[in-house]
């Protein structure tokens, strides 16, 4: 099940995140938007680190993922990021908690 | 200090390919000692929408309305926002980290490169100041974007400052979730957005505003220019990144 959702920092950045979960774990998150991060390579390396993360888990991944030196961030913050994929974590589970009731078979949600 | 000069815009305007690809060639020629510290102004043509790198093209673009109007559509080597290149000037600089400009403190290098900025719109008769993180601002408003990316023991910062602003013609290339959103976006950047002929009531050239920003830089960073063009193994790198690099879907739209 995959969610995307819209997230706006203080200062006005904009996150733009995807997150796709399955049984519990995430298989993928991405996290885009207008912010800006040094060295971008080290900012893509943390975000592939969060695949395989339970998603109970994920904002706390990200928190210390994000956080992890040289990376530096401009424009939003490790929490902005782990807030954002939270919520799209959150709403993931609930698609799959409405697909579940509806019988139907999960084909992903979209913000 | 000694800043080599490139005015790309002098024989016209490149494409935004070529104008990305410009700049990542000449920080990598910085980066293996070929080149001095280099200061390049350049235009657009045909304009185009560049995205920041963490962007989705997908998400920010229309790419048919772009398609369909002539305009480019590629994604950066930096951070930051979607930007609609047309009626501006453009710089870029790259410099050494070793280089007094490029200092540890991102904020910081944004401040003293963006003081040359601030300098050359005072030249123009435009008071300007430097707005954290990333900003130039005259009359309360933004006139210059810009956003830096270090690589290869290297600092590459590129910005604009606005000849002209057409917000109606930007959103119509960007993607706005509904009319009535795209009508606000619009209003939002009237209130928050200038030019020099906003500013000036009158038109200010590419010409005029290279030399502007050129005699700024120079001023306040105490530099001396040497002026000198693309090598012929810059420009084949240059057409090789705009190729391999720039035009490439695998590029523009990798995230």
């Amino acid at each position: 099940m995959t969610a995307r959702i819209d997230h706006k920092v203080p200062g006005g950045k904009l996150l733009r995140v995807e997150v796709e979960i399955e049984s519990g774990v995430v298989l993928r998150a991405l996290v885009h938007g207008d912010f800006f991060a040094h060295p971008e390579e080290g900012f893509e390396a943390a975000e592939a680190e969060l695949a395989g993360s339970p998603v109970d888990r994920l904002g706390e991944a990200a928190l210390s993922l994000f956080s992890r030196p040289p990376l530096r961030l401009f424009g939003a913050s490790p929490s902005d990021i782990a807030d954002a994929l939270r919520e799209a974590a959150a709403r993931a589970g609930a698609f799959m908690a409405l697909a579940a009731g509806s019988q139907e078979p999960g084909e992903g949600g979209r913000a | 200090m000694k800043l080599r000069l490139v005015d790309s815009g002098l024989g016209g305007a490149l494409t935004g390919a070529l104008n990305m690809a410009t700049d990542e060639a000449l920080l990598d020629s910085v980066s293996r000692g070929d080149s001095p510290p280099v200061l390049r102004f350049y235009r657009w043509h045909p304009p185009c929408v560049t995205i920041g790198y963490f962007q989705s093209l997908e998400a920010e673009v229309d790419v048919d309305a772009c398609r369909s109007r002539g305009v480019d559509a590629i994604r950066r080597l930096t951070g930051g926002g979607a930007v609609f290149h047309s009626e501006e000037i453009t710089y870029s600089i790259v410099l050494p980290l070793d280089h007094p400009l490029a200092t540890d403190d991102i904020l910081e290098s944004y401040r003293l490169i963006c003081s040359g900025v601030v300098r050359g719109l005072g030249r123009l008769g435009v008071e300007a100041s430097f707005e954290p993180i990333n900003d130039v601002a005259a009359g309360g408003k933004k006139i210059s974007g810009n956003a830096q990316t270090r690589r290869k023991g290297c600092l590459l910062q590129h910005g604009t400052v606005l000849l002209g602003l057409d917000p109606e013609r930007m959103f119509s290339l960007l993607k706005v979730p509904t009319e009535k959103l795209k009508g606000k976006a619009i209003d939002e950047v009237k209130a928050r957005v200038t030019s020099l002929r906003d500013l000036l009531g009158r038109e200010v050239g590419y010409e005029e505003a290279a030399e502007a920003l050129g005699r700024g830089c120079a001023e306040v960073w105490g530099a001396e220019f040497e002026p000198r063009a693309l090598s012929p193994v810059e420009e084949a790198e240059a057409g090789r990144l705009a190729a391999e690099r720039f035009s490439s879907p695998g590029w523009n739209r990798k995230r």
